[in-house]
């Protein structure tokens, strides 16, 4: 555009921006007079250089500025107020923040402190004030809201006439650290937990010297040693291994195969208890050092149980075959009497009779067997006459697994007749069971079936198979005396014997019990 | 550290910015060298400014020219510290430690216009 043709407000414009220009170079020469710029920036040949007007420390200020922005630990400087006069790249890195945005800014804005424990920051106030330096712990959370585990190592800046400047602070992030120690803790406290609430005895020992360095208390409860008594003992001292020698095998066997297990070893506890104790000992690395830990379990009621399995499978099998040999017995006997067609199933109802005792003698371990319920095992198909036209009337009594079962053949037998032929077999009769123990000078157990109310009763022309079992097997059976009265107005029977071999040991119930009816 | 992107929320406020007023949001960026005494100062004396005339709708950007000389170059800096205000507009330059509090609050039209001096900036 030519210059006369150039309006008036142009002109205006083109002036006001020259006389800025202007100013702002006057600004610029005014702030360099006054001391106030610290760089000048010159464009070169090789690009914008940047030359600054310090004194003859500038330098070395650079190179340590330098140091400081390649440490890893988080470097900050505040003034008086609290504001950041300098952060290295880590305390950047380590709060989230760049420069821009930290600088000149209070510290709290970069960082909420939380102290650890109570105290703590008045603690830290008084170090700086007096000693001017102060070493720690807390907590950083950033803007962000992540907390920081920090140490913190903070010392208060001079001005060079003496008077405090700020504080400069190196601060390192031991988050991971802590992290660490918190999961070492935990895991010792689960463990120690472990160790002393095991119902196993636990020993640690020195593959160096064979001496026990820790016990658990289950330990000390098994051997009925206190802690410190077992503390630097060997193991055959405290009744583990029989000797010296024993003790010293163990130990060679451990270090060349690293574990050893004892499945049952006689343990003598200071008082004198004898125990049977499995030992399972492995050696093991814990930080470059050897250590065998020893776990002891008191197997003295296993074993015992192992015994009284042993104990209950041979009487089984003897119990197994005494009773194989009276459904023999009883096979034969039926056979001799009675038409054949009916055979079987008069077999089947002695053999049901025999299962009925058989069952109640299992489910009572083969201690005896309540007589209350052997009654009404037996009497299962009149189990609705029970208490209206069968009465039981007795204490509680307690019999041996061989009385059981002759009284229980006993029982099917009569049942058998009273229904078939007695005063089950209409719909009037009944029949009187009871039970009762002699008196203090006649210890003996008596037992009585009585009927009435049935057809007349005669007496059979011949004895079968039912009369042995009501007779002479139950005498055998109880060591005892049967009576049998085939009187018109209703069979009885009656058993007679000592209490020895029909009454449970220990298993007497009181005379004065509950009566059955 | 630098900052020269302009995101979607900042042109939006950059709009907003433009419109001079009491609520005006500003856009200052301070150039310094490093850890020097000026820097210091001109970062301290800045955001007390900022704090206590701008809170809440200000961005201040620091830029160290000793590890970004060229962004210097940009703006056409010359010397060390110097703010730019950047927004509102129009844009204004300061050079020194911004320990003259009065001066800077002109600049930034922080002070009423009747009291304004000749003007120091550009």
């Amino acid at each position: 555009m030519p210059e006369d043709a150039r309006s008036g407000p142009m002109l205006l414009a083109e002036n006001a921006e020259l006389r800025a220009q202007l100013e702002g170079a006057e600004e610029t020469l005014r702030a360099i007079r006054n001391a106030e710029v610290d760089a000048l920036i010159i464009e070169s040949a090789a690009g914008p250089r940047v030359y600054t007007l310090q004194g003859v420390d500038s330098a070395s200020n650079r190179f340590r500025g330098e140091i400081l922005a390649q440490v890893s630990d988080a470097v900050i400087a505040v003034d008086g107020q609290q504001r950041v006069t300098y952060a290295n790249a880590a305390a950047e890195r380590q709060y989230g923040l760049g420069p821009s945005r930290a600088l000149g800014q209070l510290l709290s804005k970069m960082y909420e402190t939380r102290w650890l424990h109570p105290g703590d920051d008045t603690a830290a106030e008084t170090a700086l004030r007096e000693r001017g330096e102060w070493r720690g712990e807390n907590v950083h959370v950033r803007q962000d809201g992540r907390k920081l585990h920090v140490e913190s190592s903070m010392t208060v800046l001079h001005e060079t006439v003496g008077q405090p400047a700020g504080v400069l602070a190196v601060i390192r992030d031991i988050s991971d650290r802590k992290q660490a120690e918190d999961k070492v803790r935990i895991s010792e406290i689960r463990y120690r937990r472990l160790f002393e609430a095991a119902q196993d005895g636990v020993l640690l020992l020195d593959p160096d010297t064979c001496k026990i360095t820790d016990a658990n208390p289950f330990m000390t409860k098994l051997l009925s040693y206190a802690h410190n008594e077992l503390v630097g003992k060997e193991l055959y001292e405290i009744g583990l291994m029989k000797d010296e020698g024993a003790s010293l095998e163990m130990f060679r066997k451990l270090k060349s195969e690293h574990h050893v297990r004892y499945e049952d070893l006689p343990l003598k506890s200071q008082g004198g208890r004898h125990q049977e104790v499995e030992v399972v000992a492995n050696l093991y690395d814990e930080n470059g050092r050897a250590v065998i830990q020893c776990n002891i379990r008191d197997i003295t009621e296993r074993k015992r149980t192992e015994e009284h399995n042993k104990l209950l499978m041979a009487e089984i099998n003897h119990r197994s075959m005494n009773l194989l040999a009276v459904v023999q017995a009883v096979a034969h006997q039926t056979a001799r009497s009675g038409d054949p067609a009916s055979f079987v199933a008069r077999l089947f109802d002695r053999i049901d009779g025999l299962a009925a005792s058989q069952d109640l003698l299992i489910k009572n371990q083969w201690e005896g067997v309540d007589l209350g319920d052997l009654v009404e095992a037996q009497l299962a198909h009149f189990k609705d006459l029970i208490g209206a036209r069968v009465m039981l009337d007795g204490p509680p009594v307690r019999l041996t697994p061989e009385a059981a079962q002759g009284i229980g053949m006993a029982l099917h037998e009569l049942a058998t007749n009273a229904g078939k032929y007695g005063a089950l077999s209409n719909d009037d009769g009944r029949v009187h069971i009871s039970w009762q123990f002699g008196t203090a000078n006649e210890p003996v157990f008596l037992m009585s079936w009585s009927e009435e109310g049935g057809p007349p009763v005669a007496a059979p022309t011949r004895k079968g198979f039912g009369q042995m079992v009501i007779g002479r097997m139950v005498e055998a059976a109880v060591d005892g005396a049967s009576e049998i009265d085939y009187r018109e107005s209703g069979f009885s029977w009656r058993l007679r014997a000592p209490f020895a071999g029909t009454l449970q040991k220990g298993r007497l119930a009181s005379s004065a019990g509950g009566v059955r009816g | 550290m630098p900052t020269s992107a302009f995101g979607t929320a900042r042109c939006e406020l950059m709009s907003a910015a433009t419109v001079a007023g009491a609520n005006a949001y500003y856009i200052l960026r301070l150039y310094i060298t490093g850890t020097t005494l000026q820097s210091t100062r001109a970062i301290l004396n800045i955001r007390k400014i900022c704090e206590e005339h701008l809170e809440g709708r200000y961005e201040l950007e620091v830029v160290d020219i000793s590890q970004h000389p060229k962004l210097a170059m940009s703006e056409q800096i010359i010397a060390a510290p110097t703010l730019i205000k950047r927004l509102p507009l129009p844009l204004r330059r300061f050079i020194g430690d911004m320990s003259q509090t009065e001066r800077i609050l002109l600049g930034l039209d922080l002070r009423a216009a009747a009291n304004r001096p000749s003007a120091g900036s550009s």
